[in-house]
């Protein structure tokens, strides 16, 4: 059941990217088109999912009992930076047709704030393994909603007349800006602590 | 014993990791070398395959604008792909405009290298280019060689290495053609170049640049050329004769700079034939008294009475000077007969493998 | 010297990385609802750029191209876990205020792209003075952002009251929604200001 809610709130309430402003790099300029965003999408699920649950036993094993916590941000980031790289070559090797839909975005992946952001929010707030794994699956949907959503209004916005100054990542953020309000809603349905 | 610790964990994690890359690597990724041609031929590299199209550029010194680190994110690294490029990708299709996308234009960071691929980038990219210079001073520094001195006016600066050349652009009656000269100004001088040039009877290169005056516009492009000091401890051993002393008065000025001192032993050999043939002399021993590291010899062919230094070719007096031990780097620019003896005498007395020895071929 | 001027003039206005290249956003947008967090996060990303730009401006011709990504994380991250050790130590009530936000300085794609594209190709001294430019630049809309925010939804600059107890602070604006139309509408300005040239 606490499971259950922790994705829940990691999907909807606690959304990493309209909640927490991470990864919005690539959610600026890849969210120009639905089909961009749905393989952006399912590659940063992938990513965050497997990255913490290689970064959780990294920490809680080697780590913590030499009190070497402050190292954190180095382990991750090169476990993330090494991981993304053994993900693509592997993709492009054994499914090249998922390669050319979802791995191509694999390296754009690397420095997507999102999945470090997982990673040391799984740690700040002390989750389990498990909690850890559901939350990071949960920030991956989140995400890969949003992006489809932002994607999708701005399909719509297409060939609306927006003034020209205002026009790609300025309407963007005023978009997202709604979707945050919109977001806001979902606050009191469940906690993630 | 804290410290020693976030060492042993850290080297434990980054080892694991790169283990597995490398594994990976080999396991997974099955390309050879590709070919890299850029503007039908203008340039042409060799990059590993399977790396990006902008991995490829900068790995060669093409430095194309990008800002996000290859991220795909701000759309600067465009480039027109000709052939090869295999298909648009979708993390490119939102940063390209219809127009782009007819036109064949490409992000560099998405774009793999996986078989031979033909790009156009726009010349102020790369390295070689075309310049255009007004003459600021001419000097006869002997009786047939002119040091001549241009000002860069488009583009306004050159990024060369010590050692390489320039092709001049001369005008004849049926139209231009191409020759090359050594720069012998230090690298750090990026705004003016100068260059060494003898008169060569009917020669039309040589006599078009003697016959040049201050404010004369040129052009040439450039830089080209390997004749460059390798990154390596050995001593540096420079053999020059005649008008081959350019690309040394570039390469040791360039060693010993206001802004960077090697501190590998450099020695200079130079020969002549008669006193006026001696040029730089007084700069060269100045650079020398200044440097302990710095070895000049003169050696003069055709002696006067009251000459001094060493007398017959330099290639003759080496051995009196340098000792078998140390490890030599050989550089060389004269008439080919001198070439081929300092190949001989450094490949058999001194053990100089035949890879350290390179040679300016268009004396 | 013209030219270091240029280098830094660029950074700061014309490349400037977030109104300009749209990119760091998640800390422009995450740390900015007050004044006082923009301005240290905006010295933060200065020393982590700068120091990085110098190591990489160093070292960048000797790492391998297969390794050259992590080992350009490796250094950031070394010198984000100073600047974190250091806020703890000294600042520890900002370092609570900044959270793991910090530690994303390492994700910000401002610095990776700067080391990729500008300080592995030019010398030790330009490339601090890029760095510097576009930290300055980044910093500057950090700024921005935050005083707005800060003053719209406390009533307040550094803590400090502004805009008197009549004020009824716009609450939405210190949260999510007021970093996304606050940022947006400055981009908008900007832009309005001067134009983007058609590519």
């Amino acid at each position: 059941m606490k499971l259950l809610s922790i994705l829940i709130a990691a999907i909807f309430a606690h959304n990493i990217a309209l909640r927490y402003f991470l990864g919005w790099c690539p959610l600026v300029s890849q969210s120009k088109k639905l089909s961009s965003a749905w393989g952006m999408g399912v590659a940063v699920t992938l990513v965050m999912t497997v990255t913490s649950v290689l970064n959780w036993p990294i920490y809680h094993y080697l780590l913590v009992p030499f009190g070497l916590e402050y190292l954190q941000y180095i382990a991750f980031i090169i476990v993330i930076a090494s991981s993304v790289q053994v993900l693509e070559m592997a993709i492009e090797r054994f499914f090249p047709s998922l390669y050319t839909t979802m791995g191509v975005f694999l390296p754009l992946i690397t420095v997507n704030c999102a999945i470090l952001g997982v990673s040391l929010f799984m740690i700040l707030r002390d989750y389990t393994f498990l909690t850890g794994l559901v939350y990071a699956l949960g920030s991956g949907i989140g995400w890969t909603v949003a992006i489809i959503s932002l994607a999708s209004i701005r399909e719509k916005l297409r060939f609306a007349k927006v003034p020209k100054p205002l026009q790609g990542p300025g309407i963007t953020m005023l978009i997202a800006g709604i979707m945050a309000f919109a977001f806001l809603g979902f606050s009191g349905m469940v906690g993630i602590e | 014993m804290s410290l020693l610790n976030s060492i042993i964990v850290l080297d434990i994690i980054a080892g694991v990791l790169a283990v597995v890359l490398v594994l990976a690597n080999r396991t997974l990724v099955q390309y050879d070398d590709v070919t890299l041609d850029v503007n039908d031929g203008e340039e042409e590299f060799t990059v590993e395959g399977g790396s990006t199209l902008l991995e490829g550029l900068i790995e060669n010194e093409v430095y194309i604008p990008s800002a996000c680190g290859g991220q795909g994110s701000c759309g600067y690294c465009t480039v027109n792909v000709k052939e090869g490029g295999g298909p648009v990708l979708p993390t490119e299709e939102p940063m390209l405009s219809r127009e782009q996308l007819m036109e064949g234009t490409r992000l560099a960071c998405q774009v793999k290298v996986r078989n031979d691929i033909e790009v156009e980038i726009e010349d102020k990219y790369l390295r070689i280019q075309k310049y255009r210079a007004e003459v600021i001073k001419t000097v006869d520094v002997t009786p047939s060689i002119v040091e001549i001195t241009f000002d860069l006016k488009e583009p306004e600066t050159i990024d060369f290495k010590a050692g390489q050349y320039v092709q001049m652009q001369v005008p004849t009656d049926s139209g231009t053609i191409d020759r090359a000269y050594s720069i012998a100004s230090e690298e750090s001088m990026t705004d003016k170049l100068t260059l060494n040039v003898q008169l060569v009877e009917g020669g039309v290169g040589s006599t078009y640049i003697h016959s040049l005056e201050v404010g004369d516009e040129v052009e040439f492009t450039g830089p080209y050329g390997d004749f460059v000091i390798q990154d390596s401890d050995k001593d540096i051993i420079g053999l020059a004769a005649g008008v081959g002393l350019a690309p040394f008065r570039s390469i040791v000025f360039s060693l010993f700079s206001e802004e960077y001192t090697t501190d590998r032993e450099v020695w200079l050999f130079f020969g002549a034939r008669y006193k006026d043939d001696m040029y730089y002399k007084e700069k060269f021993e100045r650079l020398e008294e200044e440097h302990d590291n710095f070895h000049y010899v003169p050696v003069r062919s055709v002696p006067d009475p009251d000459w001094e230094g060493e007398v017959g070719h330099n290639t003759d007096i080496v051995g009196d000077y340098l000792g078998e031990e140390s490890e030599k780097e050989v550089y060389l620019c004269g008439p080919p007969p001198m070439m081929q003896q300092a190949i001989d005498i450094f490949t058999e007395e001194f053990d100089v493998l035949e890879e350290d020895i390179l040679f300016d071929d268009f004396y | 010297m013209n030219n270091t001027t240029e280098i830094f003039v660029n950074g700061l206005w014309r490349d400037n990385p977030v109104f300009r290249q749209i990119l760091g956003l998640c800390i422009t947008l995450a740390i900015t609802n007050r004044v006082v967090n923009g301005v240290t996060m905006g010295v933060a990303v200065f020393f982590v750029l700068v120091a990085s730009s110098f190591i990489v401006s160093v070292i960048g011709e000797y790492v391998p191209r297969r390794v050259r990504i992590p080992v350009y994380m490796l250094i950031i991250a070394t010198f984000v876990t100073l600047v974190y050790m250091f806020l703890r130590a000294y600042f520890t009530g900002l370092s609570q205020a900044l959270g793991a936000y910090v530690g994303l300085i390492i994700t910000n794609c401002i610095i990776l792209g700067r080391l990729e594209s500008f300080s592995s190709e030019n010398g030790p001294w330009e490339s601090v003075v890029d760095a510097a430019g576009i930290s300055a630049g980044f910093a500057a809309a950090l700024i921005a952002m935050s005083v707005v925010r800060e003053l719209l939804g406390f009533g307040t600059l550094f803590g400090i009251n502004v805009l008197g107890s009549g004020w009824t602070p716009w609450v939405s604006m210190i949260l999510a929604p007021g970093g996304f139309l606050v940022l947006g509408l400055l981009v908008w300005i900007e832009r309005s200001i001067s134009p983007v040239e058609e590519g």
